[in-house]
């Protein structure tokens, strides 16, 4: 049977075969998932994701077969039989996951007691024992097999450890000196900067929002979240030696950039090449502000809740 | 890109896991970077992960690296098994030709006590410590320079000219003594077999022949006085050989206690014998500590020439020995006697030196020597 038949032409129909293929290959039977389960599991995984196209494209068969092969089906099932709370499954998550994700979330949090308060609340809300409108609701039901499952509860558990951290600080006592927080000193008003140090700033931000999605990513974690090269590598997919270079030609074109945006702006040569030569701390730059503001076209970044 | 309404927020666990573990299209990881570029707490999330990720595969890394580090350790092990392999390559060459005299030595020791019994205990001991098996590697480097010449010898033809050339009843003329040299310490000074005193005179006759042709080179000037001595050497073996397979050991005691004899005749030579044989089975310590290359012994003289060319003489079976100012040009290399015939009914000895040159120096009392 060709790969491009297992999908009928009906978009989310699998072909029967390719259904009977996948539904053993995953390992479903083991929990008692029978095929229109097993179907209803992938289906849902596809319109969640749109075969991994952008919203409102047709896949075509070939790229739906490409979606359902792709998948990690076995972790997959295991997960979705888990949120339906099948016993066998619990049981065979707790003999695989348990142990790793306790010392996952020891390596997130930098404390064994706290590793463990955390793994044991992701526990209780995996296991779903919070009910939403009568209904168990567990984070297991939206895993979708991407990634791996044990990639997937390290990172949610990444993500829960960053959301306490963020709302705790948050809620600092304001008026608690032995915590060594002082209120911060009242802001002056920012006085009018020198018209070269503002051309400069511009021509920076100009630049900065030229960079391509990459770029911005690599500045940002290398210089303002202190991250190393061997940190930034796996991300990208490249040697540590490669970032290296990137970075190197990365802030040599930035500079030649900015000088060419001040001439643009109407400055000689000598004197952008002086402008450039300024205090960085007589800038008046939020650097944040402008790689975020980069890319408000895809994300919005929102505080946890 | 997921459409779910959290990833209008921020990417969930799956998208950032996709990312991390890059198991994502094109298209969406670039929407991922994007958003990782201006989002702190996404590359917070991410990086945390990663780390989580590291630590947990470090104990599990161990197992896995676990066969290349044996590995790793075996092949620093290859070296000394190399060397033992090579080392073993050569004990095994090398064994047979120790092999073969070590046994019979084992042998046949009761009956060399028995033909030697005035031996005295201390040069017993010494000879037993000599005739100990030397290993292959000692005796490479004791041999010296002139052994290679007899490595490249068979075993057989090292091992055969030893027994018999042992078992020649102790001519009073030159023995092979640069063949002897050849030969490794352990064979040369092991015992003489007296089994092999009763071979076939054809087996004897044959290896003489073979003798004279390995040592061609050095005794090239053989003349017409050889030949005869050869013959009447050849005369006095058979003659002895019968005796000996009738009685060895008492006559053997008998030829050693007997007086050394002025003429050179049948029973001169057979008395000869037994002190060479007693020689051989005590061989002498030279004053210079090194071993023999060439011996002669004639009436109650004997003349050895060391390793180093120097030459010794002895008139007492070896108990003393002097050293005998060198008269000679060049190096030393072999000392035998002669029978010269004069207008005198006896028959006169002389000893003849032969230099690395292959000049030769004469002497009538092995002390002066004049050129031939």
């Amino acid at each position: 049977m060709s790969a491009a038949a297992g999908v009928s032409a009906v978009p989310g129909t699998i072909h029967g075969a390719l259904l009977d293929e996948l539904w053993r290959e995953s390992g479903a039977a083991a929990y008692g998932l029978d095929h229109e389960q097993f179907r209803e599991i992938l289906e849902r995984v596809a319109a969640a994701q749109n075969f991994g196209l952008a919203p409102g494209a047709l896949a075509s068969r070939q790229q739906q077969v490409s979606l359902f092969r792709g998948l990690r089906l076995a972790d997959l099932v295991l997960a979705r039989s888990c949120a339906c709370g099948h016993q066998g499954a619990w049981e065979h998550f707790l003999a695989v996951y348990r142990q790793p994700l306790t010392r996952a979330a020891i390596a997130i949090t930098g404390s064994e007691t706290l590793g463990r308060d955390l793994a044991d609340q992701l526990y209780a809300e995996l296991y779903g024992l919070t009910a939403r409108d009568g209904v168990r609701r567990s984070p297991l039901d939206s895993y979708r097999g991407k990634g791996s499952l044990m990639g997937w509860l390290r990172t949610t558990l990444a993500q829960r450890h960053v959301d306490y951290h963020r709302r705790t600080r948050r809620e600092l006592p304001l008026d608690d000196p032995a915590d060594g927080y002082e209120p911060a000193a009242a802001v002056p008003e920012p006085e009018n900067p020198p018209a070269d140090l503002r051309l400069l700033g511009k021509a920076i931000e100009e630049a900065l929002r030229q960079l391509a999605a990459e770029e911005r990513f690599l500045l940002a974690a290398y210089y303002l979240d202190g991250r190393t090269l061997l940190e930034i590598a796996p991300l990208l997919r490249v040697h540590e030696a490669t970032v290296s270079r990137k970075l190197h030609r990365l802030t040599g074109d930035l500079k030649k950039q900015i000088l060419r945006n001040l001439q643009g702006q109407g400055l000689s040569k000598p004197a952008a090449q002086e402008a450039l030569g300024a205090d960085p701390r007589d800038l008046n730059l939020n650097l944040k502000k402008i790689l975020q503001n980069s890319s408000l076209d895809a994300f919005q970044e929102k505080a946890a809740t | 890109m997921n459409t779910t309404p959290q990833l209008d927020l921020h990417p969930d666990a799956e998208s950032l896991n996709a990312f991390a573990e890059q198991a994502l299209a094109a298209t969406e990881r670039e929407q991922i970077l994007a958003h990782l570029a201006g989002c702190s707490r996404c590359r917070q999330v991410i990086f945390l992960a990663q780390q989580a990720a590291a630590d947990a595969q470090a104990p599990a890394r161990v197992p896995a690296d676990r066969p290349k580090v044996r590995f790793w350790n075996w092949r620093f092990a290859w070296v000394p098994a190399a060397a033992l392999a090579s080392a073993l390559a050569l004990v095994v060459t090398f064994y047979p030709r120790h092999s073969a005299p070590a046994s019979e030595m084992a042998k046949l020791a009761p009956q060399s006590e028995a033909a030697v019994p005035a031996s005295p205990p201390q040069q017993r001991t010494s000879a037993e410590a000599a005739h100990k098996p030397v290993p292959a590697l000692t005796m490479k480097s004791a041999a010296g320079k002139a052994d290679d010449a007899a490595r490249r010898m068979t075993s057989q033809e090292l091992a055969a000219p030893s027994a018999v050339h042992s078992a020649e009843p102790g001519t009073f003329g030159a023995s092979a003594g640069v063949s002897r040299a050849f030969l490794p310490s352990s064979v040369e000074s092991a015992p003489q077999p007296e089994t092999a005193q009763s071979q076939p005179e054809p087996a004897v006759a044959a290896w003489q022949q073979d003798q004279q042709r390995s040592s061609g080179a050095l005794s090239a000037s053989a003349d017409a006085s050889e030949a005869s001595q050869k013959s009447l050497r050849m005369e006095a073996y058979t003659a002895h050989a019968s005796r000996q397979a009738a009685s060895a050991g008492p006559r053997r005691s008998q030829q050693s206690q007997s007086a050394p004899s002025a003429s050179f005749d049948i029973a001169t030579q057979q008395q000869l014998a037994g002190s060479a044989a007693a020689l051989k089975v005590n061989p002498p310590r030279l004053p210079s500590g090194l071993a023999a290359v060439s011996r002669a012994t004639a009436q109650n003289l004997t003349l050895e020439i060391d390793r180093s060319g120097a030459l010794f003489l002895s008139g007492d079976s070896g108990q003393h020995w002097e050293p005998v100012a060198q008269q000679w040009t060049g190096r030393a290399i072999e000392v035998r006697a002669k029978s010269v015939l004069s207008s005198s009914p006896a028959t006169h000895i002389i000893f003849e030196l032969q230099n690395d040159a292959g000049s030769i120096w004469v002497s009538a009392d092995g002390k002066t020597w004049t050129a031939h």
